[in-house]
């Protein structure tokens, strides 16, 4: 692959496609959330900016905790663009989850995992695919894989093809009316394919 | 998105490539019957796709937790989504044999599930397709990786001079179980504490009975609470002498712990895996009777 020098660049124009583009597919997600838990799931505003290799670092740290499942990864690929979806918790949000789920068990670890996974399946899957819609591509979504218990952040950021320094980051944050739930998703796409979706989003704004 | 035009002609090496495909591939209408069952189902499961077809997925497999997967399927059919399943939540969804029944270590196949939403000509999503990945591999190096991890653990904290054997939690028990069925020679030994004097609390006994049984087992064995007062134990190639000299052993070491009237009594229940069941449940079942007619 050809090394390119110059890094990611996202203009204030570029910015507001994406905000837009976002709006619509987290839209649908918030939808989905709101009929599987029977709550009133409160819109945010995404928030669309470069990051660099550090404040990964810092957000993948902060779920790195023995005692609680507060992460799952997802990758997707489509058209030659590939990125992953990462959803954090935070771990007071367990509990009413578990209510609104209507999980009777104890919350142990497993049934941690198992909300975790519900309700990445659900945000991931419709904000991928409600980006993609939009932009006429059809994402592949790999299989989740939870971070924090099992992940060494050290490495998971040195190994293979972390060349990367800045790069696309869509970040959005839902919470819950009335309950304390909140938990972030975030949309991170690789450099390459950062400069893909700015040449299709030029397209758009053409 | 564009759909590819697939000519009739085409139908017959995309159906072999159905057939052939090393994953699972299942379709289920609203009511949760098969009606596509590929090549890789029949193999492992050994049931034909005419003997699968219209049948209720869960009356076929009743091992299957039918709320739990109704839990993952029911968005797709209402939401059009995908969901996921990874074998940390379960080891399987289909109990099939390990794919390298030689050389592999697991006895069964850990799988990954993918639901996925099948549209009718209507846009409504009328079938869902559950696709079953093997990833037995992973898992097990994942499973060594841990264990490699807690053993260096534990060897670097000095003070413990003979392993102390932790109590596994709900799920690592499960798992144990699920692991152990197949094995040539484990014993499944469920105890049961009685207390003479109305039972002190939970925080106050349990962890003095945990470090005495800790103690008893060594690495290959499990130990577990299986409610307030049963423990479940899962002893690698213990014969029932083994067995019972480890619960008399147990009995004194409760004496010498416990004052004369707060101590309690242990009864023991005990089945080997050689006699072969069916599945977890059957086995538990069969040390829980022995248990009853030790009482």
């Amino acid at each position: 692959m050809q090394q390119s020098i110059d890094t990611v660049t996202l203009t204030e124009e570029q910015r507001d496609c994406y905000q837009e583009l976002t709006n619509v597919a987290m839209g649908q997600a918030a939808d989905r959330l709101a009929r599987l838990l029977d709550a009133y799931v409160v819109l945010p505003i995404p928030k669309v900016s470069l990051i660099d290799i550090e404040d990964l670092r810092s957000i993948i740290e902060s779920t790195n905790d023995d005692e609680s499942v507060s992460a799952v990864c997802q990758g997707f690929i489509g058209a030659g663009i590939a990125g992953e979806a990462l959803l954090l918790f935070n771990d007071t949000s367990f509990t009413d989850l578990a209510r609104l789920t209507r999980y009777e068990e104890e919350l142990t670890h497993q049934t941690q995992l198992e909300l975790l996974m519900d309700v990445s399946s659900l945000l991931i899957g419709a904000c991928i695919q409600g980006i993609g819609e939009q932009l006429e591509i059809h994402f592949n979504q790999g299989h989740p894989v939870v971070l924090g218990q099992h992940c060494n952040v050290d490495q998971v950021l040195k190994s293979g093809n972390q060349q990367w320094r800045r790069t696309l980051a869509i970040e959005i944050h839902y919470t819950l009316e009335t309950v304390n739930v909140n938990c972030e998703l975030l949309l991170l796409f690789s450099e390459d394919s950062a400069e893909r979706l700015n040449h299709i989003i030029e397209f758009l704004l053409d | 998105m564009t759909k590819p035009a697939i000519e009739i002609n085409d139908i017959h090496w995309l159906m072999d490539i159905l057939q052939n495909i090393d994953v699972g591939l299942i379709v289920l209408n609203r009511d949760y019957q098969i009606q596509l069952w590929n090549g890789f189902m029949e193999s492992h499961s050994g049931l034909s796709p005419q003997s699968a077809k219209g049948q209720n997925l869960f009356e076929l497999f009743p091992d299957i937790p039918s709320d739990w997967f109704r839990k993952k399927a029911e968005p797709v059919f209402q939401l059009k989504t995908r969901t996921f399943t990874i074998w940390e939540q379960r080891p399987y969804l289909f109990r099939f044999k390990n794919y390298r029944p030689i050389t592999g270590r697991a006895t069964f196949m850990y799988q990954n599930t993918s639901v996925i939403p099948l549209e009718s000509v209507d846009k409504c999503v009328d079938h869902i397709c559950v696709i079953i990945y093997d990833v037995t591999d992973m898992a097990v190096e994942h499973l060594d990786a841990k264990r490699l991890r807690q053993e260096a653990q534990s060897s670097k904290s000095p003070k413990q001079q003979s392993p102390v054997i932790p109590f596994a939690d709900a799920n690592q028990w499960n798992l144990s179980l699920e692991q152990s069925l197949d094995s040539a020679d484990t014993s499944l030994l469920m105890l049961e504490l009685r207390f003479a004097t109305r039972p002190p609390s939970q925080s106050n006994y349990q962890p003095k009975i945990e470090s005495l049984v800790s103690k008893r087992i060594s690495a290959s064995d499990t130990a577990s609470w299986l409610s307030s007062y049963h423990i479940g134990l899962l002893l690698s190639h213990k014969d029932d002498q083994q067995s019972m000299d480890l619960i008399s052993n147990l009995r004194s070491d409760l004496k010498g712990q416990f004052s004369n009237l707060d101590c309690p009594s242990l009864t023991a229940g005990i089945s080997r895996s050689k006699d072969g069941f069916p599945n977890t449940q059957a086995w538990q079942k069969s040390a829980a009777n022995q248990l009853r007619l030790q009482r």
